[in-house]
């Protein structure tokens, strides 16, 4: 599904970001990307979201290289991936219903169909009584819990969340934590940038783990222990 | 195609919605393209009426035929045939040097220069055709005065069509500096529809941003910025065709004041549906264009990370 083959990224005047990172992810898998702030991990998501192109080395998503994607070809690349961020990237001058529909419309799904799949993702992440608020009347973890639902909304087959329990407390981090499980159990391909332990839970997971840009071997957390 | 619509009709919605909350704004690019537009459209108006004017001039481009002195009636009736069959003539009458020393006669003692007139012992006149082309043309004009002047008997051909070439010069002026008017306003246009487009693309950047990470494709994020531009030209031409509207309505009256004047008819008509097709539609072209060329470069510059 997703293969990174000695990846390297160097952003223009700054060291190495990522050095020399191998890597295969499978469809279904669920995988925590963890590391220090700086170490890649950011990086390591756009590259896989068609974000950024790699310095050398390839990235392969579905058996298509993204460095070899045109311009023209990487819109369709991105709806693949339902993607999630620290800072939501919400737009603040629609309600919650109508930041949602913006990847249906981009998918050309409007009308009765496009409102069913939004009060479907809005009522998975337990938003749906809040359709018609505007985000920013939102707590931090509804916020984060409607750009989820914005993410999922055209089913995509890959979530990334970089830092998405960044801004949360712990309570709000374990839920959110539970609806990505959520969606592993029904096949989604999850993979979660965090720098906290904590947002993990308890559950056989694989862990990336970086450090200064390169990849550590790590073992599988185990009950919520895991050693780097 | 039916998503295709859609997706139109969903972009051309957002931006009214943007639009509504925008209302000065909206208004005022809008009355900027409007008066870009009058100007020409003035000019255009008063040269467009003024060729009208050359037009009824027609009946004063007349060309005097005046025959030989000795022509006898004979050669003044062949020369009426050939005229006859002339297809460049619209209509022709003969006055015959008798009708002529009468007329001069007459007009000499109402004026009271009898004396001069008088003075002559025999008629010096000669028999002339006074005849008016077809078109008021000037070169075509001279070509048939050339052809009346090769006809055997005639002496003299004379085209009164000073006016018509001079008239006819000064518009093809008019017309060429309306067009570099209009070009050096469209240029304008262009850049001030393109720099608030650019702006207004500034402001939806976050929009911009998080419609690309999620798959957005440029023509999907470029459309609605069309769509201002195409609809800021809209209105705006609406606009032009009511100030243009008023300036006609106000000035009339002088204009009709003046034209009494020269005992003509001549007025600005309140309407001319096909200035104001072009004026709407040379307004949504430059809309779109603007915003066309500003909005790729402006998307592309917008980086997302």
């Amino acid at each position: 599904m997703i293969k990174f083959d000695h990846v390297t990224k160097r952003y223009p005047g700054s060291d190495e970001a990522l050095t020399n990172v191998s890597f295969t992810i499978e469809a279904g898998e669920m995988v925590f990307v963890t590391g220090h702030s700086g170490a890649g991990k950011s990086t390591l998501l756009k590259l896989i979201a068609a974000i950024e192109r790699p310095t050398s080395g390839t990235v392969l998503i579905a058996n298509q290289n993204i460095s070899q994607l045109k311009p023209s070809a990487i819109p369709y690349m991105r709806r693949r991936f339902g993607l999630i961020f620290q800072d939501h990237k919400l737009l603040y001058d629609r309600n919650c219903f109508e930041n949602v529909i913006l990847p249906l419309h981009i998918n050309d799904i409007t009308g009765l169909d496009a409102a069913k799949r939004v009060r479907a993702a809005l009522d998975k992440v337990g938003l749906l009584h809040k359709e018609k608020a505007m985000p920013i009347t939102l707590s931090g973890g509804e916020q984060q819990r409607l750009a989820i639902a914005r993410a999922v909304v055209s089913r995509p087959s890959i979530l990334i969340a970089d830092e998405p329990t960044g801004n949360l407390d712990a309570s709000y981090a374990a839920e959110i934590m539970n609806i990505f499980q959520a969606f592993h159990q029904v096949g989604v391909t999850v993979i979660v940038a965090t720098h906290d332990a904590l947002g993990m839970s308890a559950s056989h997971n694989r862990v990336l783990h970086l450090d200064h840009g390169q990849l550590k071997p790590t073992d599988f957390i185990q009950n919520g222990n895991f050693t780097a | 195609m039916i998503n295709w619509l859609n997706q139109h009709a969903q972009a051309i919605k957002l931006v009214l919605t943007r639009m509504h909350y925008n209302k000065l704004s909206t208004f005022m690019i809008s009355l900027v393209i409007a008066v870009a537009m009058c100007v020409p459209g003035v000019f255009y108006m008063g040269v467009d009426h003024l060729s009208k004017l050359s037009n009824h001039m027609q009946d004063e481009t007349e060309i005097s035929l005046f025959l030989k002195l000795d022509a006898s009636p004979n050669v003044a009736s062949e020369i009426d045939a050939a005229l006859a069959k002339n297809t460049a003539i619209k209509q022709y009458h003969l006055v015959t040097k008798d009708q002529a020393w009468k007329d001069l006669k007459a007009k000499a003692e109402s004026n009271k220069i009898d004396n001069e007139v008088s003075q002559l012992t025999k008629n010096p006149l000669p028999d002339a055709f006074f005849i008016q082309a077809k078109s008021a043309d000037p070169a075509a004009l001279e070509t048939l005065k050339n052809e009346l002047q090769g006809i055997p008997g005639v002496d003299q051909a004379v085209l009164n069509a000073e006016w018509a070439k001079r008239l006819s010069s000064i518009l093809a002026l008019g017309t060429k500096i309306i067009l570099f008017i209009a070009a050096l306003l469209a240029l304008a246009l262009l850049v001030i529809i393109g720099n608030t487009v650019r702006m207004q693309i500034l402001t939806q950047k976050e929009e911009i941003i998080v419609s690309k990470l999620i798959g957005a494709t440029t023509s999907f994020i470029r459309t609605p910025f069309l769509y201002a531009g195409m609809i800021y030209g809209l209105f705006g031409g609406i606009l032009a065709i009511v100030i243009l509207t008023l300036i006609v309505q106000l000035y009339n009256q002088s204009v009709t004041q003046l034209s009494n004047l020269y005992s003509s008819d001549f007025s600005l008509p309140w309407f001319n549906i096909p200035l104001y097709i072009a004026i709407i539609i040379s307004s949504i072209l430059i809309g779109w264009l603007g915003s066309y060329l500003s909005v790729t470069r402006s998307i592309a510059a917008i980086k997302i990370d």
